[in-house]
């Protein structure tokens, strides 16, 4: 497959299937994997994978990544990505319900490329993800990763 | 008990017994020192006219004063005592009072700070279900059209409109508590710059409305200038809403002198409201006029007062139905 996938971390399956919508009703057509807690997002982007089934380290296009997040929070997810040199370069944007300042600064501060709020009404939602696919799968120029 | 006392008597023993061999101004202000000393460690004027005349009477002993001058002495002593005994009952009572109302303030910031977790939690965990159901019932709307009559489809949109909504009010609620969370760093505000900006951006907001606005020079005020600013976007914004249904509007701010305060104003000529309903403007969720009149969540003024509460000053609204409202605020106490 030519186009990267799409690591979706996101705990709650309502939200879960309304990006997915929202991505399909966008024509965002990468192959899309969903990681459901801290845990198994960083074990499908380290290779000791349930999901991935494999134990080569997989680098998706980008992570969309909620911080509210069961085992290993949003934040601390984040960290490890930016710790390991494997996916230090890994695009990642926060897709959350928060707006507190101190979530956003923390956040940032540990590496975010950008940080986007869920809105409540769908069509805004929708056209959020439209403009993340458009930024982000189109736009914008990722650093060539090493052995892809 | 601590030694304090004991170290107090000698102190102040020798302390007098040097300015009265020798009346220096620095003996005084050592006296100063010691009182200032006894205060911090809980002690009242009747325990210093205690260490005083038992200092006195040591003062008086290598001239082997007679038996009748001690007396003396110490009955001058005790009569001081008698009469500055209210001034100990009164102090006693501040201190008390104060450590009271220490504990209360205490209490309530804490209750403050729960209360105020308590709505952020609640309010992001309210929106993931509202994105849900508006989300679910635009799918409906999307994909199952061609199955839903006239009717499915209204009901569907007032859901999402419902959800929509309740998003809204969350949203002012997270408003609210993110503000009374902030510290406040008072400076000189220019409140007619500030409310000069606002005024114009209503004014882009909605060109085609013929709306006058008057707005005073030079209106300062000692303030935190973020928190002022979004006061005056509450009272501005809620002024041009509620002048929409008129042709013309005419939309003041300034400031009047009260008793020695000054007393900032917006004032409109628009929908106006009952006064007898005027205590009600501002708590959380109250609404004065129809939901199908006036868009709003009712959190603005409930805002407003917050800050000006926070500000130590007052604020309070006139009106009457289809004559306008006038908002009045002071910023001290």
């Amino acid at each position: 497959m030519n186009e990267k996938a799409i690591l979706l971390v996101e705990d709650n399956p309502d939200d879960e299937a309304l990006t997915l919508r929202a991505l399909k009703r966008n024509k965002i057509l990468n192959e899309i994997v969903v990681a459901r807690d801290g845990a198994e997002a960083l074990d499908y982007l380290f290779g000791t994978s349930v999901i991935s089934g494999q134990d080569a380290p997989l680098n998706p296009e980008i992570v969309l990544l909620d911080l509210k997040l069961p085992k290993l929070d949003g934040h601390e997810v984040l960290k490890r990505i930016r710790a390991d040199p494997r996916t230090k370069l890994l695009p990642v944007v926060i897709l959350t319900s928060s707006t507190e300042d101190e979530d956003v600064v923390k956040a940032y501060g540990l590496g975010a490329n950008s940080y986007v709020r869920k809105p409540v009404d769908f069509d805004q939602f929708s056209e959020a993800v439209r403009h993340l696919g458009l930024y982000w799968l189109v736009l914008n120029v990722p650093p060539r990763s090493k052995g892809r | 008990m601590n030694s304090y006392p004991v170290t107090l008597k000698q102190s102040y023993s020798s302390a007098l017994q040097a300015y009265l061999a020798d009346a220096q101004e620095a003996a005084l202000m050592r006296a100063y020192e010691l009182g200032r000393q006894a205060t911090e460690n809980g002690l009242g004027v009747l325990d210093i006219a205690a260490v005083h005349q038992e200092a006195l009477t040591q003062v008086l002993r290598p001239s082997s004063p007679s038996q009748e001058t001690l007396q003396t002495v110490q009955a001058a002593s005790k009569f001081l005592a008698e009469c500055i005994a209210p001034f100990e009952m009164t102090h006693r009572g501040f201190r008390e009072a104060n450590a009271a109302l220490k504990q209360q303030a205490t209490q309530l910031a804490n209750l403050n700070k729960e209360l105020d977790a308590f709505a952020y939690s609640v309010s992001h965990d309210l929106r993931a279900p509202l994105r849900a159901i508006d989300g679910f019932s635009q799918a409906l709307l999307e994909d199952y059209l061609d199955k839903l009559d006239a009717q499915g489809v209204d009901y569907l949109n007032r859901v999402r409109n419902a959800s929509q909504a309740m998003g809204r009010l969350i949203d002012g609620l997270l408003k609210l508590s993110r503000l009374t969370r902030a510290e406040m760093r008072r400076q000189p505000v220019d409140l007619s710059a500030t409310a000069q900006a606002i005024a114009e951006a209503l004014r882009k907001s909605q060109p085609e409305r013929r709306v006058a606005f008057s707005i005073a020079g030079g209106v300062t005020a000692n303030g935190d200038p973020v928190l002022l600013q979004v006061v005056l976007e509450n009272l501005l914004s809620n002024a041009w809403k509620f002048t929409s249904r008129h042709a013309t509007a005419t939309i003041e701010f300034g400031a009047t002198w009260q008793d020695g305060k000054q007393v900032c104003f917006v004032r409109d000529d628009g929908a106006g409201f009952e006064m007898a309903y005027a205590g009600k403007l501002f708590g959380a969720f109250q609404r004065l006029h129809g939901r199908n009149d006036f868009e709003g969540t009712g959190i603005g003024l409930a805002t407003v007062r917050r800050i000006i509460d926070q500000h130590g000053g007052r604020v309070w609204a006139e009106g009457a139905v289809d004559r306008g409202a006038a908002f009045y605020f002071t910023l001290e106490p």
